[in-house]
């Protein structure tokens, strides 16, 4: 019973890892809330259902095609609400305010495209698990716990090694020392989008992959993440896997002493202490206080 | 005519609930998505002491407003130490926890299967029952809310509040108390916005968590700011059009769970060209443009 929650507990902690890691890289480089990554969650799962049962492609090609058309959800987004935005200089709660709307929009249109009941790109016929210290992993399960970590390494090198991560780190630490020291800031801001949002989608189709889709999936996969990213410390990749896998454990433990419906309200009671006690969270920086 | 007196009530009941969150976002700068949660829990307080206790109605409504202003305070108080979007993030949390509460506590708010059979509100005898009594009732709140917002906008304490708003360093190198100021606004907020789910409880007279959801709060919220944050008026306008508009959808001939999707498609798509071109709203004058004046 207990290695049956652990193992449980490591495959939501590499769902919440995936979209936690797409949330604080848009964070830390646009500084605002990205509310419609919720949309952007729903769309990659639903591109794979049209792909998949629509179209009739098999699953892993058309994974691999709905991640990248979840970065160009995220993208359009970036292009047409949030760069004319800045350009007006709108502070993050216009932003915060523009991406709500955003998702209200696009949740709704996948409501009346694909309707409120669920979905399912599942397989019919059930899998019997692997078993695995005790406890049952499915095949899925575990490709989206390798999924998972091999996303983290790949983003965790090109963030240290390549010259798009040092601008990108750059763009965090100070937009306007980097602008002066000639780093294209829109440029940077443009493909951190993309790649947070084929993170989120990616995030969505693991989900979907686990428990199928509704429009509003993205919802509680958002909140999930903006928990391990803001417990993690926003902006730290690597206190990020420590936040999901804080969360995860946190949720799937307390399944013992009280049923599985509260673990939404203990998410967010973790967040509320977070961001009360330790708004920079378990290793990010102090929060700079305004500065007049 | 049943039919637009029924629109007449909610517009009432909306405004009641933008003219409130108004009150913590326009003029006091503090952006939250929780005024649902208020709106809920205000709705269920009165609707269970009236079911298991059979108190009057007037005590129930005055129990729900003191419960959700002390409420408000508490979640209020974060916002002391928490500014602009992680006070929204903590706001949301609220929210959902709120939510889940409601949901989940079955023993006590009969979980999603709501509560029916709510009883009409009696009132020193007078028995509220008919579409026209209920608009008086809700209109005469509606009164009364909009009368205290506006004492207190025109009131030393209205100022502060925008003060706190513009610059909150200032406000308090001024010597003003600006976390006394942000906890009794936002108490006074929920506990205004109380009064609207004691309303909104009876007149349907059945309530369920699905009429409290974050995405009820982002509606509230979006009626302050296409209205206007910050004016006395543009939460009334933002109620108004927001709540009468969509049901033109109705006589174009849409189905309904299309018009449903239809309707949040264009609130929301408003939201977005708000923020774009006119941040201020129709009527307003606050942008939630804070800390900009600085830079």
């Amino acid at each position: 019973m207990f290695s049956q929650l652990l193992v449980n507990a490591l495959i939501a902690a590499s769902i919440y890892l995936v979209v936690a890691a797409g949330i604080s890289l848009a964070y830390s480089v646009t500084r605002f809330f990205h509310f419609a990554h919720a949309a952007v969650i729903a769309c990659g799962a639903y591109s794979v259902f049209v792909l998949h049962v629509w179209v009739g492609l098999p699953l892993s090609i058309s994974a691999l095609i709905a991640a990248p058309l979840g970065g160009a959800v995220g993208l359009a987004l970036e292009l047409l609400i949030y760069r004319p935005l800045r350009r007006k200089a709108a502070g993050p709660l216009v932003l915060l305010l523009a991406s709500i709307g955003a998702y209200v929009v696009l949740q709704n249109v996948m409501s009346l495209a694909f309707g409120d009941a669920s979905r399912s790109i599942r397989p019919t016929s059930v899998q019997e698990g692997l078993p695995f210290l005790g406890a049952r992993i499915t095949c899925v399960q575990l490709i989206s716990i390798a999924v998972a970590l091999a996303l983290l390494i790949i983003l965790l090198t090109a963030f240290v090694r390549t010259r798009w991560g040092k601008m990108a780190r750059a763009v965090m630490s100070d937009p306007e020392l980097a602008s002066v020291s000639g780093i294209n800031v829109d440029g940077v801001i443009l493909w951190v989008s993309f790649v947070a949002s084929m993170l989120a989608a990616t995030g969505g189709i693991l989900q979907s992959l686990d428990v199928d889709m509704t429009p509003t999936m993205g919802m509680t996969a958002l909140l999930a993440g903006v928990v391990a990213a803001v417990v993690g410390g926003i902006g730290r990749l690597p206190g990020v896997v420590l936040g999901a896998i804080f969360l995860a454990l946190a949720q799937h433990l307390s399944t013992w002493i009280i049923s599985t419906q509260w673990q939404d309200a203990i998410a967010f009671a973790i967040l509320l202490a977070f961001l009360i006690f330790r708004p920079e969270g378990f290793m990010g920086k102090k929060v700079r206080e305004t500065t007049v | 005519m049943e039919y637009l007196l029924h629109i007449l009530i909610l517009i009432g009941i909306y405004v009641i609930l933008a003219s409130s969150l108004n009150l913590i976002a326009g003029y006091a700068g503090l952006l939250s998505i929780a005024h649902a949660a208020f709106f809920g829990v205000g709705a269920y307080v009165a609707v269970l002491m009236g079911l298991h206790w059979e108190t009057p109605f007037l005590v129930n409504l005055a129990a729900a407003v003191v419960f959700c202003g002390i409420l408000g305070g508490v979640v209020g108080a974060p916002g002391l130490r928490i500014r602009d979007d992680y006070f929204v993030i903590a706001t949301f949390a609220f929210q959902v926890i709120a939510f889940s509460v409601l949901n989940n506590w079955v023993s006590l708010t009969g979980g999603p299967m709501g509560l029916p059979g709510i009883p009409q509100p009696v009132i020193f005898g007078w028995t509220v029952s008919s579409h026209w009594e209920f608009l008086v009732l809700t209109g005469g709140c509606c009164a009364a809310v909009l009368w205290i917002c506006h004492k207190i906008v025109t009131s030393p304490f209205g100022r502060m509040l925008k003060a706190i708003r513009e610059d909150e360093v200032f406000a308090q190198a001024a010597g003003k108390n600006v976390a006394a100021c942000k906890v009794l606004v936002f108490a006074i907020g929920a506990a205004m916005a109380a009064v609207a789910g004691v309303m909104y409880a009876h007149y349907i007279s059945f309530i369920d968590p699905t009429s409290f959801t974050v995405m009820e709060s982002i509606f509230i919220i979006s009626i302050v700011i296409i209205g206007g944050a910050g004016s006395m008026w543009g939460p009334v306008l933002g109620a108004v059009v927001l709540v009468a508009l969509p049901e033109v959808l109705r006589f174009v001939g849409l189905p309904s769970a299309v018009a449903a999707n239809v309707r949040q498609i264009l609130y929301g798509g408003a939201l977005v060209a708000m923020m774009m071109w006119r941040p201020q709203g129709l009527l307003g004058e606050y942008a939630f443009r804070k800390g900009e004046a600085q830079q």
